[in-house]
């Protein structure tokens, strides 16, 4: 039970880290978009 | 002579130093002369080689098993070989596994660079500054690496090993020193290995982040192929290319868990003829992610607009990479020796 706990845990934290630098990624990439009128 | 590892290490080992000065000595004069095409082809060399440098460590690891040949239930026993040391040996390898990673994390940060020319002409300062600071710490790590591997040598590979001595002159350095000579700075991999197959979620973690990692890179590598032949025609490149990014940290997640599996048990991957194709594959894949970050043909597609002949043989030739890979990947146990 341990185990698994501990495995849930460390892949969500990883994903979730993963996925907030290609939203910030995907943030600076949509301001350009919107100042190059694309 | 047949041909193994230890010859590839030793063909291949000097282009993470070399191509390095290469790139970081190009970057400077682009920031200097404010060259956008010399900024952008020093950033390729980057990616370049940052990918390049993932088979040199591999490489070494098998060369690292074949000139110094121990039973696996005595690893830390001497070197069959009484003129190979194993502290020489390892102080190498440690240093060039942080080489390693910081090798990795310039190369993507180069790629993000590159992504952020094609999508706004050119790349935010804060973007090529981090490159420089990266690159300038990568090359200082992998040259240290490069020179305490330096006296290392492979009496292993040759015909006749005791011509090696042979041939030296009175006074001259033995076939093998026996010391390390630059800084011992690296990350200690043995531990690390051991670290990875002694804590019982190790594993299992590293395992679920690499499909989930594929699943990232692969979805993007759909999406952006699939456009290319058709598919979804009303979608400009300009849309897709957004998503680009997202692929690019998946395949950075698979390369992190990837190497997890490799430094853990590095004999599982050397002699595995089917990691070795799928090696292979993901470096000319890489190489093909290029052709859709950078080049004017395909971000010039807008909705509706028919891609190239040469899209369109990229977009194929990523597909029939990416499933080998993952063929190959599946097939470790099967076609080679793993687990």
């Amino acid at each position: 039970m341990q185990l698994g706990l501990t495995v849930v845990l460390l892949v969500f934290g990883v994903t979730a880290v993963v996925g907030l630098v290609g939203y910030l990624i995907d943030r600076s990439a949509a301001r350009n978009d919107r100042r190059e009128g694309r | 002579m047949n041909l193994n590892l230890a010859h590839l290490h030793l063909l291949i080992n000097h282009f993470p130093t070399i191509g390095f000065i290469v790139g970081l000595g190009l970057f400077v004069f682009a920031l200097i002369g404010r060259s956008d095409e010399l900024k952008r082809a020093s950033l390729v060399i980057f990616v370049g080689i940052a990918l390049m440098t993932i088979p040199t460590y591999m490489s070494g690891s098998a060369a690292q098993e074949m000139i110094c040949m121990v039973p696996q239930k005595a690893p830390n026993a001497p070197c069959a070989n009484p003129g190979v040391s194993r502290e020489v040996i390892e102080t190498h390898r440690d240093a060039a596994l942080l080489a390693l990673v910081f090798m990795e994390i310039t190369g993507a940060a180069a790629w993000l660079g590159l992504w952020q020319f094609r999508r706004s002409s050119r790349p935010s300062n804060v973007t090529l500054l981090t490159v420089l600071l990266l690159s300038i710490v990568t090359l200082a790590l992998v040259s240290n690496a490069a020179n305490l591997g330096g006296p290392i040598r492979h009496p292993e590979i040759l015909s006749d090993p005791d011509a090696a001595d042979a041939t030296q002159p009175a006074g001259a350095q033995p076939a093998v020193a026996q010391t390390a000579t630059g800084v011992r700075l690296g990350l200690d991999s043995g531990g690390l290995g051991k670290f990875i197959l002694s804590v019982p979620w190790m594993w299992p973690v590293c395992e679920t982040l690499h499909f989930i990692g594929l699943s990232l890179l692969l979805g993007v590598v759909l999406l952006v192929d699939l456009r290319m032949l058709g598919v979804m025609r009303n979608v400009s490149f300009a849309t897709l290319h957004r998503l680009l990014p997202w692929g690019i940290l998946g395949f950075g997640v698979n390369v992190l868990t990837g190497m997890m599996f490799f430094i853990a048990a590095p004999e599982q991957y050397t002699q595995n003829g089917a990691f070795h194709w799928k090696i292979a594959f993901v470096l000319i894949a890489g190489a093909n992610a290029l052709y859709f970050t950078m080049f004017d043909e395909t971000w010039t597609l807008g909705p509706g607009d028919d891609a190239p002949l040469t899209a369109k043989f990229a977009a194929v030739s990523a597909l029939f990479l990416w499933v080998a890979v993952m063929y190959c990947g599946s097939m470790l146990p099967f076609l080679g020796n793993a687990f």
